[in-house]
């Protein structure tokens, strides 16, 4: 066992089986918008993320992306769009129902992020950060004065 | 003239042995079942042509492969046989793992050749086309992305010739590709059977017919569905390894394990013999799964020590390094081994999923034991798999892993004597595993979770529940050792004396050709002969 194990190479990639290669090493747009996000040129990356759209209509990770750069754009509706098909695609995409939930917080829509809560709690039944920061935010808002 | 001819009979009785029709036998193998596929190539390479397009039916990768090159070289204008190479080398085209880079690069060659040579049938063409869509911007693309396009591409060419039964057969096993372990209706299967179905009744010794029927039902509410093809397949092609192990995909399905036993020991032989070390492995996992069912722990540990000494396996490939993480943690906990689970020592491959598989069984063992540090250690081994998995957006193996951990901690806070937090944990496994299906790497989870709530139930004292879940766990994993064991002390901690003797009954039927004394059948038989 020993001898047969030494045969096999540490962990340094993650397995080829249904891995979809990143969508930032197989799709331009979707780099580019990555590296928009980074500058915080959220309309750049809108655009950019929208194109690769064109190509990958079915990508959580997409759609998410799409619902972040129009959360800070405060184009509020957008981003509930671009979050709720991410999480119809994915339903425990984790990210996703805590940036929703953050964003219901913008909107001031109380409700709507304890949803969100809720179903992270369901997600991670073991310790998430998502769920950590999703119930930062919403104590943070219970603090805030009104 | 004469010359040449003779020049060009030597090429062809090098190159293609005997020129051998696809059902005869052969010095590299013997039958492989019955395929035609007319091609425009010279007529003494269509025998050979056939022969390797069964072989391609099979899955028999190396020879296949081979054998559409050795064409090849016979007839050089025999463009088909490169639409035989791009796709044998497209491997097991229902794991979901795909060519190899390098694979890949080998298939676009062989696509280019047969364009360059120029199929002389439309047909030809067409089966080329269809091949050439799954590697198109193959390093750009995920493999779903190249799975559907090609069931798509043959899709359009089993519409375009619709008599034409090898373009049916393809368009379905193709189509079951695209079938994910999320999807309960199963519904690219069950299209795909359909199509089978019918070719079945036309050509009931072809192999890909029988094979893919067998793919077409491996899962649990239609297994049964795929009896009849599992047992004729074996006999189909008795010389490929894949054919023998394949049967028992359904074999397993069903809880017939004397027939798993059987065809996979086959299945290994012919593979260690045939040098498909991966195929070797693959059938000793299911072999060692159905040994421990049958209690015939010494079959089992024999079965891994023989499968240990196999060499060659690819590391690149799952298929190996799962069953050699996998036998051993099964040796242990079908066993309830405990204590030999928390001491199994990693395999150090490149899959997170397949290390997993040793943590997995190395905690539930030690929080099983009593040694709740342990467990916890190797909980955070799991976590860090799991989120390797998330990151590398592998949601399957990810959500199996995660399975694993709901039951680790489960067992974890039991240990604790947190027990209403450990069944949440445990049922939260349960269900999370039930949203989906076992992959066909693996004849089961190591095990079934829902099981484990069962034997969480019943240290619990809550034995009516136990026995709910216990039953609930046999539909989707039928006649286990452990299942009905833990259903016979349910039902007799509960009262059910009749269903506690019935349950006992059919542990001690399914264990009475068991090589070791396991303790539990020791009180079985006290029970029955009560």
């Amino acid at each position: 066992m020993v001898a047969i194990a030494a045969a096999f190479v540490p962990i340094v990639v993650a397995d080829p089986y249904e891995a979809d290669p990143d969508l930032a090493v197989r799709d331009e747009d979707y780099a580019a918008g990555q590296r928009a996000v980074g500058k915080k040129d959220w309309a750049e990356a809108a655009r950019l993320f929208q194109r690769a759209e064109l190509r990958h209509p079915d990508e959580a990770d997409l759609q998410n992306m799409l619902g972040y750069s129009y959360r800070n754009q405060k184009q509020y509706d957008l981003a509930f769009k671009h979050y709720k098909r991410a999480i119809e695609l994915d339903p425990r995409h984790r990210g996703a129902h805590e940036y929703i939930g953050e964003t219901y917080l913008l909107v001031g829509d109380l409700a709507g992020a304890e949803t969100q809560l809720a179903a992270l709690k369901e997600i991670c039944l073991l310790p998430c950060a998502e769920l950590k920061d999703l119930e930062r935010a919403i104590a943070q808002y219970r603090g805030k004065p009104r | 003239m004469q010359a040449r001819l003779f020049q060009l009979a030597v090429v062809f009785s090098l190159a293609v042995p005997g020129f051998l029709h696809a059902d005869d036998t052969d010095s590299h193998a013997g039958p492989l079942g019955k395929v035609s596929f007319p091609s425009s190539c010279d007529p003494r390479v269509q025998p050979a042509f056939e022969r390797a397009v069964a072989m391609l039916h099979s899955f028999w990768y190396s020879a296949g492969e081979q054998a559409f090159r050795d064409v090849l070289k016979a007839d050089p204008q025999c463009a088909i046989a490169t639409w035989g190479v791009a796709s044998i080398l497209m491997q097991n085209p229902l794991a979901g793992q795909g060519a190899s880079p390098k694979g890949a690069e080998q298939a676009q060659a062989a696509i280019d050749e047969g364009r360059r040579i120029g199929a002389k049938t439309e047909r030809e063409r067409d089966y080329i086309e269809a091949v050439a869509t799954y590697y198109k911007d193959f390093a750009t693309r995920s493999e779903k992305d190249r799975q559907v396009s090609r069931a798509t591409a043959y899709e359009a060419l089993a519409r375009k010739y619709p008599t034409d039964d090898e373009a049916q057969i393809f368009y379905a096993l193709y189509l079951a590709g695209t079938q994910t372990q999320a999807d309960q209706t199963y519904a690219a299967y069950l299209k795909a059977a359909a199509i089978l179905e019918e070719e079945f009744k036309k050509y009931p010794d072809h192999p890909g017919v029988a094979h893919y029927l067998i793919h077409s039902y491996d899962a649990p509410p239609i297994a049964s569905k795929g009896l009849v093809a599992a047992r004729r397949y074996a006999g189909i092609a008795p010389d490929a390894p894949h054919a023998l192990h394949m049967p028992s995909h359904i074999f397993t399905r069903v809880g017939a394990w004397q027939e798993s036993v059987a065809t996979n020991l086959r299945s290994r032989e012919v593979a260690k013999a045939g040098n498909e070390p991966d195929e070797a492995f693959h059938a000793s996992d299911y072999m060692v799964y159905a040994d421990l069912q049958l209690a015939r722990d010494g079959e089992a540990r024999r079965a891994i020590d023989d499968a240990m000494k196999i060499t060659g396996a690819s590391p690149a490939r799952f298929v190996a390094p799962y069953a050699m993480a996998a036998m051993p943690a099964r040796y242990a906990m079908e066993r309830g081994a405990w204590q030999e689970a928390a001491n199994l020592q990693p395999l150090g491959s490149s899959f997170p999923f397949v290390e997993s598989i040793t943590y997995f069984a190395r905690a539930l063992g030690s929080a099983r034991s009593g040694d709740l540090a342990a467990a916890r250690k190797d909980a955070e081994k799991l976590e860090a798999y799991h989120n390797a998995l998330l990151a590398a957006k592998n949601n399957y193996w990810a959500t199996e892993v995660e399975v694993q951990q709901l039951s680790v901690a489960g067992w974890i806070a039991l240990g604790e004597g947190k027990s209403e937090e450990a069944l949440k944990f445990m049922r939260a496994a349960a269900d999370l595993e039930d949203r989906s299906e076992k992959h066909i790497v693996t004849p089961g989870r190591i095990v079934p979770a829902r099981e484990l709530l069962g034997d969480m139930l019943l240290e619990l004292k809550q034995p009516a529940a136990a026995l709910k879940e216990y039953e609930a766990s046999q539909q989707r994993e039928p006649n286990r050792f452990r299942n009905y064991l833990g259903s016979a002390r349910a039902a007799e901690m509960a009262g059910d004396r009749a269903k506690a003797a019935a349950y006992y009954q059919k542990l001690l039927a399914l264990a009475k050709d068991a090589d070791t004394a396991r303790p539990e059948l020791v009180s079985a038989k006290k029970f029955a002969a009560l």
